[in-house]
């Protein structure tokens, strides 16, 4: 194993010390919680947002706390769902009089922990409402959404509800566009190159030199097909064609891009591949409302990327045009 | 005989004792068909659970409260998908052995009953779809099987201890239908499932001491 960390079973914590020091203008610890917070909260008056998950996806989740994106972050493990007691304390930190929306990616672990936080902090008389981000076209059929994994997805939800909370919206309304941005969110992963597992040393899994897989998850969950390498002109093809069949995305459709690095792939690699998903959405007469990117939910330094297209309507093509100011993710 | 409290207390040491010895065993069965960490999550939250045990006021001799303290433990700061079942399950077998300081071998046998229903109810788990559900099923069915045709103590545990380990194989040869693995389908075939591997390492270690002269 080749990385430079000291050893694996302190490598979260001392990741958020280092994080916590950069930034100490945005974001705060909680003193007895493994819980990330905005600098400022809660937030009187506003909606707080709690999202969360395992470690290893850098800059998710914790580059995405501040203003108009989200109050506080549970950190777990690498790649496993935070405990109960972390969401809690996340929900409690965070309330501001109006209650928290918990936003997490559809997977058992994270779904039981955040949910059964949920419940305790309801008996506390906080108002709390979810939604559950299942954007990986390449989880599930389409007939079992409920069973599709949430991926790169998950930062279009953040910048969605971030947005209306800083607007003043109530729990129900952030409840309503954050399901609907979510429900036009369809999103699609390659990797040819495995993470590798800090505590085993061991890649996330075993593929060949000459193979790429097709729907790979961010733990290194296999997708729907492996292959044999492609140029990037074909593998986008392949991908762009599979999300847009799924919403499906039609013709006079506006959409915002996500192109997702999912840890050591290039930014070169990743602008010649939203170059063609550019030519195929003109080619469907699907418009680009806003493009981003870059590494925005890695699966450590898996090789391989993203895409994600989201149906845009008039409330979500403003919400995505607010400004927010989070560690790692900054619009003017 | 009776199970005492000092007994199930001294279960939550040896259930360390044998997860820190299967530690790398354990993140090296989640290899295949996970992130091969489920050595490491399962201690971690058992190290928790060693903390509350030995917090547990001097004698109070509850062992209902007991398994809620652990329970809570676990769901409080275990994590993963792990955390909310153990979790569940201790909490639900603490509810219904509440205010006893001794467990007969009924009581054993309705502790682990309402163990597998914390599962289940948590994990809407079954029977057949690769979980540490096909470790603690058959076990208590074994237990129950032992009561109803009045075996003695020790033939119940050892014979139930024996239908745990048949029952996580078994997982080896399933179809994964729950978690991260059912991402694999047809390739989480060959694999023991971790979760069942650990839970029988759980329920052995709890049974042995029960035992323990």
């Amino acid at each position: 194993m080749k990385k430079f960390i000291n050893h694996p079973e302190n490598l979260v914590e001392e990741m958020l010390e280092g994080f916590v020091k950069a930034n100490v203008d945005k974001v705060r610890r909680l003193p007895t919680e493994r819980v990330l917070v905005r600098k400022d909260a809660p937030v009187k008056g506003k909606v707080g947002i709690v999202t969360g998950g395992g470690s290893g996806h850098k800059p998710a989740f914790i580059g995405y706390i501040g203003k108009g994106l989200v109050d506080a972050v549970a950190v777990g493990d690498i790649f496993a769902a935070p405990p109960v007691q972390r969401v809690y304390e996340a929900i409690k930190a965070v309330d501001g009089g109006k209650g928290v929306l918990l936003c997490l990616g559809n997977y058992s672990g994270d779904v039981m922990n955040f949910g059964m936080a949920a419940e305790l902090a309801q008996a506390e008389g906080i108002p709390i409402e979810s939604v559950i981000v299942n954007d990986d076209v390449a989880s599930s059929p389409k007939d079992r959404m409920d069973n599709r994994r949430g991926v790169a997805g998950e930062v279009i939800l953040w910048k969605v509800v971030g947005a209306l909370a800083e607007e003043g919206a109530d729990l129900a309304k952030m409840k309503e566009v954050g399901t609907r941005a979510v429900f036009n969110t369809r999103s699609l992963g390659v990797a040819h190159t495995p993470c590798i597992m800090p505590s085993s040393g061991k890649p996330s899994f075993e593929i060949g030199e000459d193979e790429m897989e097709i729907g790979v998850g961010h733990h290194g969950e296999p997708g729907i097909q492996r292959m044999k390498m492609m140029s990037a002109d074909e593998v986008t093809e392949l991908m762009t064609l599979k999300v847009i069949e799924d919403l499906p995305f039609k013709s006079g459709d506006e959409v915002t891009v996500l192109i997702n690095g999912l840890g050591s792939t290039s930014l070169l690699e990743m602008y010649i591949s939203f170059r063609k998903v550019a030519q195929i959405l003109a080619d469907h007469s699907i418009k680009i409302h806003r493009t981003y990117i870059g590494e925005f939910f890695t699966s450590m330094e898996m090789g391989g990327f993203s895409v994600t297209l989201t149906k845009m309507d008039d409330e979500l093509k403003r919400l995505m045009d607010a400004p927010c100011n989070g560690v790692h993710f900054i619009q003017h | 005989m009776g199970v005492s409290f000092e007994r199930v207390k001294m279960a939550f040491v040896r259930i360390l004792e044998e997860l820190e010895k299967n530690r790398q065993y354990l993140n090296d069965l989640d290899a295949p068909i996970g992130d091969s960490d489920h050595g490491d999550s399962v201690t971690n939250a058992f190290r928790k659970v060693k903390e509350a045990v030995d917090k547990y006021p001097e004698g109070d001799r509850d062992i209902g409260k007991l398994l809620q303290e652990v329970g809570k433990s676990i769901i409080f700061s275990g994590g993963a998908a792990m955390g909310p079942l153990y979790g569940t399950a201790f909490m639900d077998a603490g509810k219904v052995v509440s205010g006893k300081p001794e467990l007969t071998p009924q009581d054993v046998v309705t502790m682990w009953e309402a163990f597998a229903g914390g599962i289940a109810r948590r994990g809407n788990a079954k029977m057949g779809e690769k979980t540490m559900y096909d470790t603690i099923y058959p076990m208590v069915e074994s237990l129950k099987a032992s009561l109803a045709a009045g075996e003695g103590f020790e033939e119940m545990i050892t014979r139930a201890i024996e239908r745990a380990r048949q029952g996580m194989e078994s997982t080896k040869d399933m179809l994964s239908l729950r978690g991260r693995s059912s991402r694999l389908g047809e390739r989480s075939i060959g694999h023991i499932d971790p979760g069942a591997a650990s839970s029988f390492i759980v329920i052995k270690a709890f049974l042995e001491t029960l035992l323990e002269k």
